[in-house]
C-alpha cells in the first residue's frame, strides 16, 4: 500500500512557480507534474529540460519519405517502361519533384507521431488529478510526498505564493 | 488587444460556441440549399455526361479547371500566414491564424473536388492512384498532372494535421469549460491534453517544424499547378514565369478571402478587440505586396512575349488584352493589380467598408485570371484553323455557386464548434507583452 500523498498548487504567474519548482531542489518531496496554460520558458528552464527530440522522428520520416517517392516513381516507370516526351524511363528531375513532396509529407508525418510519442498521447489518465484552471489563467505544480509531510509541502508552496490542495 | 487578460480573450473566444441563434441556422440552411444546388448540377453531369457543361474543342479546360487553381490559391495564404509568418515572428498573424489555417483545410478540400467533377466518370477515379494491376498501367509520374495530385493531396494532408495540431491545447480549453456531452466529445479530439511541460516541450518543438516544413510545401504546390499550364507548349501557357506568378497570385487571393472572412467574423463575434485595426491594416499591406508582384508578372508576361519575337506568343498577348475575352481581362488587371493599389491610403486600410469591397473585387479578379489563362490559351493557340470560344453553361455556373456554398457552410459550422481564434497563441502574445499588435 502506497503511503505516497499528493498535493496540488496553482500559481498565478510563471515566475512564482518557476521559483516554486526550483526551490523543491532542497526537499525530499517528487515533482511529479507541472501544467501550464502556455509554454513558459521560465518553467521549461526551472525544470532544466532536455531538448526535445520530436526533431529525430521529423527526419526519419523525411528520409523515408524521399526514398519512398523516388522510389515508388522508379519503380512504375520501370515496370511501364514506355518512353514519355523523349525522357528515359527513369527521368530523375521529375522523380524529384515527387520525391520532394513524399520528403514533407512523411516529416509531417514522423512530426506528428514524434510528438504522439514523446507526450504519450492521447492520455486521459491525467485528467484525474488535473485542475481544470490550469488550461486557464494558473499554472498547476503537483508534488508528491510521504504521508505525514503534506502540511509543510503546503505550506512551502503557500510561501511560494501559490494556493495548496492535498489530492 | 492590449490590457485584455487572459481570462477575457478566453471568454470572448468560448462566447462564439455558446449555442447558435436562429439567424444563424437560418443563414446555414441558405448556404446548404446553395450547395445542395451545386450537388445536384454535379449529380446532373454524372447522369448526362461531360458534355452538360461548355468544355469544348479546343477549349477542353473549362471553369472546373479554373475553380480548381482558384481553391487552390485560396488555400495559400492559411499557411502563410500560419507557418511563413510565424517562423518570421509576425505577432500579428495570431488573432487570425486559426481562421486562415481552417480556410485553407476548406478551400484545398473543395479544390480537390474539382478534378474529381472534370473527369466526367469519377466512379473511375481509383485510375489516378499508384496500384499494381494486371495491365501494368501506372499513373505517370513524369506528368504535371500527377505532381499535382501527389502535392495537393500532400498539402491537404500536411494542413489538416497543422491546423488540428495547432488546435489542441484550445480544445482543452473548450473542454475545461464545457459540460456534459460537449466535455466528453472535446475530451476526446483534444486527446487528453492537459499542459503538462513535457507536451509543450515536444509541442513547440514539433510545431516549429511544422511550420518549417509548411514553407517550402505552400512554394511547391502552387509551382507544381502552375505546371500543369507551363509544361504544356500552349502559346501563353509556356512560360518560366509561371511558378513565381502564380504563388504570389494564390497568396494575393488567400489574403484577400482572409479579409472577406474575418471582417464579418470579428463583427458578428465581437472580436474587434482582438482583431484590431492594426491586424486588418498589416493584412492590407501584405495585399499591396502581392498585388505588386502580381501586376509585375503582368507586364513581364508581355515584356517576354514581345522579347520571344515569336509571333504566335505576341498574338495570344494581343488578343487577351484586345480580343474576344478582353473584359476579363481588364477584370483581372483592375481588381487584382489596380485596385489594391488604394491601400497605400491608409484611410483604405483603416476602413472597414473599403477593406472588405476590395477584399471582394481581388476575389472576382482572381478568378478572372484563372479565366484568362486557362481559357485563353487553348482559345486562341498555333492554328487559326483551331481557335474557338468557350462560354460556361449553367450545370457549370450552379457547380461554381455550389463550391462557395459548401466552403461558407463549412466555415459557419466551424466558428461555431471550435476556436476561430488561437486562445493559447493569444495568451502567449499578452505573456509577452502583446507583440501581436505589432
Amino acid at each position: 500500500m502506497s503511503s505516497e500523498k499528493h498535493v496540488m498548487a496553482l500559481f498565478e504567474d510563471d515566475v512564482r512557480a518557476a521559483s516554486a519548482v526550483e526551490g523543491l531542489d532542497g526537499y525530499p518531496w517528487k515533482l511529479e507534474r507541472v501544467h501550464s496554460p502556455i509554454p513558459s520558458d521560465k518553467i521549461l528552464h526551472a525544470l532544466k529540460a532536455k531538448k526535445s527530440k520530436v526533431g529525430y522522428y521529423t527526419l526519419a520520416g523525411g528520409i523515408i519519405g524521399f526514398f519512398s517517392g523516388i522510389g515508388l516513381a522508379i519503380y512504375t516507370a520501370v515496370e511501364w517502361h514506355l518512353i514519355m516526351s523523349g525522357k528515359p524511363v527513369v527521368a530523375w528531375i521529375p522523380f524529384l519533384i515527387v520525391g520532394f513532396e513524399f520528403t514533407i509529407l512523411f516529416a509531417v508525418f514522423g512530426n506528428v507521431l514524434g510528438l504522439l510519442f514523446q507526450t504519450d498521447l492521447p492520455e486521459f489518465k491525467s485528467l484525474d488529478v488535473y485542475d481544470e484552471r490550469c488550461s486557464g489563467e494558473h499554472f498547476g505544480l503537483l508534488a508528491s510526498c510521504a504521508e505525514g509531510q503534506e502540511k509543510q509541502l503546503m505550506d512551502y508552496f503557500q510561501g511560494k505564493g501559490g494556493e495548496a490542495k492535498l489530492i | 488587444m492590449p490590457g485584455m487578460t487572459y481570462a477575457q480573450i478566453e471568454q470572448t473566444v468560448l462566447d462564439t460556441l455558446r449555442p447558435a441563434r436562429l439567424k444563424y441556422w437560418a443563414v446555414v440552411a441558405l448556404v446548404f440549399l446553395g450547395l445542395l444546388a451545386g450537388a445536384a448540377c454535379w449529380a446532373y453531369q454524372i447522369a448526362v455526361g461531360i458534355g452538360v457543361g461548355g468544355h469544348n474543342i479546343p477549349v477542353v479546360w473549362g471553369t472546373y479547371l479554373i475553380n480548381f487553381v482558384f481553391w487552390v490559391g485560396i488555400a495559400h495564404s492559411g499557411t502563410l500566414i500560419s507557418a511563413i509568418l510565424y517562423l518570421f515572428r509576425a505577432g500579428w498573424r495570431t488573432p487570425i491564424a486559426r481562421a486562415a489555417e481552417t480556410m485553407t483545410v476548406f478551400a484545398v478540400c473543395i479544390a480537390g473536388l474539382f478534378p474529381f467533377i472534370h473527369l466526367g466518370r469519377v466512379w473511375m477515379v481509383y485510375y489516378m492512384l499508384p496500384y499494381p494491376n494486371e495491365r501494368t498501367l501506372w499513373p505517370n509520374f513524369q506528368s504535371p498532372l500527377v505532381f499535382d495530385m501527389v502535392a495537393i493531396s500532400t498539402y491537404l494532408t500536411v494542413s489538416s494535421l497543422f491546423w488540428y495540431t495547432g488546435m489542441l491545447p484550445d480544445l482543452a480549453t473548450v473542454r475545461d469549460r464545457a459540460t456534459g456531452l460537449r466535455k466528453k466529445i472535446y475530451q476526446i479530439i483534444s486527446l487528453g491534453w492537459t499542459g503538462r511541460y513535457e507536451q509543450w516541450r515536444h509541442y513547440s518543438r514539433a510545431y516549429l517544424f511544422f511550420a518549417a516544413l509548411a514553407t517550402p510545401l505552400v512554394i511547391s504546390v502552387h509551382s507544381v499547378v502552375s505546371w500543369d499550364f507551363a509544361l504544356g507548349i500552349m502559346p501563353g501557357w509556356h512560360s518560366t514565369l509561371f511558378a513565381p506568378y502564380f504563388v504570389a497570385g494564390a497568396i494575393h487571393s488567400g489574403l484577400a478571402m482572409v479579409l472577406t472572412l474575418i471582417i464579418p467574423l470579428r463583427r458578428i463575434f465581437h472580436y474587434e478587440e482582438i482583431i484590431n485595426e492594426h491586424i486588418l491594416d498589416n493584412v492590407a499591406k501584405t495585399i499591396i505586396l502581392t498585388g505588386l508582384i502580381v501586376g509585375y508578372a503582368y507586364v513581364v508576361e508581355y515584356f517576354l512575349a514581345w522579347y520571344s519575337n515569336n509571333i504566335v506568343e505576341q498574338e495570344s498577348f494581343r488578343w487577351r488584352a484586345f480580343g474576344h475575352y478582353s473584359p476579363e481581362f481588364w477584370i483581372m488587371v483592375i481588381c487584382n493589380s489596380v485596385v489594391p493599389l488604394l491601400f497605400f491610403f491608409r484611410r483604405a486600410r483603416r476602413s472597414i467598408p473599403w477593406l472588405f469591397t476590395i477584399s471582394i473585387l481581388i476575389n472576382i479578379g482572381m478568378w478572372y485570371e484563372r479565366f484568362v489563362i486557362i481559357i485563353g490559351g487553348p482559345a486562341h493557340d498555333f492554328m487559326p484553323n483551331a481557335w474557338g470560344l468557350y462560354s460556361p453553361s449553367i450545370i457549370e455556373y450552379g457547380i461554381l455557386m455550389g463550391s462557395f456554398c459548401l466552403f461558407f457552410f463549412l466555415f459557419l459550422l466551424f466558428v461555431k464548434h471550435l476556436p476561430s481564434v488561437s486562445i493559447t497563441e493569444l495568451k502567449e502574445g499578452v505573456h509577452r507583452g502583446g507583440s501581436h499588435v505589432l
